[in-house]
């Protein structure tokens, strides 16, 4: 059990019921940045407006890690000057811990690891001088290994995972023992151990663990889908896929489901159905719109306009390939003078549309991606 | 102690989870009180105010990622009480507002961990008393 310094005794200002705390959250998770007050003045300072804020925090880090981060930052730097006046006992501690460890993960979807590192290291300072420090602590590894991760540091990976998974059972914290197994099925498929990563796949799709973050389910069975898949195994995948739509729809997250769609798709058109392959990509553009992802509309519509060749819809497939010029040009998304698109372009002018030039500009861009 | 006029707002009481901190923290509060008044000598009107902080800050210490059950975490809220009592006692006996004899001179020189082990065991008879079969 950790030491605790300095506790600080409660301030006689009253707390904010919750439901006030979350409308305070809320308020100010939407007006953050909008310039109209100096922000420090409306940083908010009250434990239960923090606890609600930090939930939001971490519902929207994948979406928009930007604003999340600077809002982290902001927030950390305020308990920081308000030194002993934030909370009770070791809440400052907590918060401070808490506001780190969401500006590192958020960071880290930025792809800005050194950042990440140095703010884990301030969480885990932080986490240590709370009052049980285990379970936060144990978060902060598993942020450090999320970054090896990313950085492909796999071994690593291998000879670390398990212990903190071992970690979290102990802690009775289930679920992020499943993030873990997850992420040495990732670290398994990094390393081309394809079929140790399936059965670890296989394993996690029925945790009961698992069941209660309708995110971390859909990602997994949509791992699992895509291993079957690039074996061969449509039928197979196609039912998990199945299953894991209705849970990736349900965490409303948009980049996951438009993922999820796009991958369906190509499982449908692998099993030959391409009607049902052109509906799922249809809705992965859709949830990569609304996502803000253009790139990601580009390529799908080119996809799109592949299987509408195949059913013999070519004035569809003309359409599909106008639609994502513009964006592949303005985002300059393939070199300047790229043959292909000249190509595409030329031969959708004479309205005899050429799929050799079509799959190689659809190909380039995939890699890219 | 009525946690209810003191601590809680009418939408946190009907919260199942915010119910069950509750009911441990009731459970718990009898020796709570013990250590603040018998063991760091603080007055009852100071026993009392720091009970309503302890509760406050125990509902939102369970809500925390990865906590345990409200049962599970009766160990660290002793470990808040006894951080707290020896802050607090060593704050007023500082500044001269009031003498402590040598059984009060002596917990505090204890760590509060150490001092909230040793209530951790009432806390396992507390246990078997409601469940024996357990």
């Amino acid at each position: 059990m950790a030491r605790i310094l300095n506790f600080p005794r409660r301030q006689t200002a009253a707390e904010m019921a919750p439901d006030d705390a979350l409308c305070a959250a809320r308020e100010y998770f939407e007006r953050f940045g909008d310039g109209e007050t100096r922000q420090d003045e409306r940083t908010p300072s009250d434990p239960n407006v923090l606890t609600a804020l930090f939930a939001l925090l971490r519902d929207s880090w994948e979406t928009c890690p930007q604003r999340v981060s600077d809002m982290s930052v902001e927030i950390h730097g305020a308990l920081n000057r308000a030194s002993g006046k934030v909370g009770l006992f070791d809440e400052r501690q907590y918060f401070l811990g808490e506001s780190a460890l969401i500006a590192a993960t958020s960071l880290r979807f930025m792809g800005r690891n050194a950042d990440a590192s140095r703010w884990l290291d301030r969480a885990d300072m932080s986490f240590r001088r709370t009052i049980n420090p285990a379970p936060c602590l144990a978060n902060v590894s598993y942020a450090r290994l999320t970054i090896s991760f990313v950085e492909n540091r796999f071994e690593d990976l291998l000879e670390l995972l398990p212990a903190l998974t071992q970690e979290f059972r102990n802690l009775q914290m289930h679920l992020e023992a499943d993030k873990c197994e997850f992420l040495m099925a990732r670290t398994l498929l990094g390393l081309g151990r394809k079929v140790e990563a399936v059965e670890r796949l296989e394993q996690l799709s029925s945790s009961a663990a698992l069941s209660s973050d309708a995110a971390l389910y859909g990602n997994v069975l949509t791992y699992l889908g895509n291993t079957y898949s690039e074996a061969g195994r449509y039928e197979e995948a196609a039912r998990v896929y199945d299953h894991a739509l209705p849970a990736v729809v349900k965490s409303g997250r948009t980049g996951l489901a438009a993922a999820l769609k796009w991958s369906y798709g190509d499982t449908s058109r692998s099993l030959g159905k391409l009607e049902q392959a052109v509906s799922l990509y249809r809705a992965a553009q859709h949830d990569f719109a609304a996502a803000g992802m253009t790139n990601y509309v580009a390529m799908l519509h080119l996809v799109n306009a592949e299987s509408l060749l195949a059913l013999s819809r070519p004035r569809e497939a003309e359409w599909e390939i106008l639609a994502a010029l513009p964006t592949i040009e303005e985002q300059k998304m393939v070199p300047e003078g790229f043959a292909a698109v000249a190509l595409l372009k030329e031969s959708v002018r004479r309205r005899k549309t050429d799929p050799n030039a079509l799959r190689e500009l659809r190909e380039h861009l995939q890699k890219q991606n | 102690m009525e946690i209810s006029d003191e601590s809680g707002s009418p939408a946190l009481s009907e919260d199942p989870f915010e119910k069950e901190i509750r009911a441990i923290f009731q459970d718990t509060l009898g020796l709570i009180h013990i250590a603040l008044v018998a063991h760091y000598g603080l007055e009852e009107g100071e026993a009392t105010e720091l009970e309503k902080d302890l509760y406050v800050w125990f509902v939102r210490f369970c809500m925390r990622p990865g906590n345990r059950s409200p049962k599970d975490s009766r160990p660290f809220l002793l470990v808040a009480c006894c951080q707290f009592a020896r802050e607090y006692q060593r704050y007023v006996v500082g500044s001269g507002i009031r003498e402590t004899d040598e059984k009060v001179r002596r917990i505090l020189e204890r760590e509060p961990a150490d001092v909230a082990h040793d209530f951790s065991k009432s806390l396992e008879l507390l246990n078997y008393r409601h469940h024996p079969d357990a």
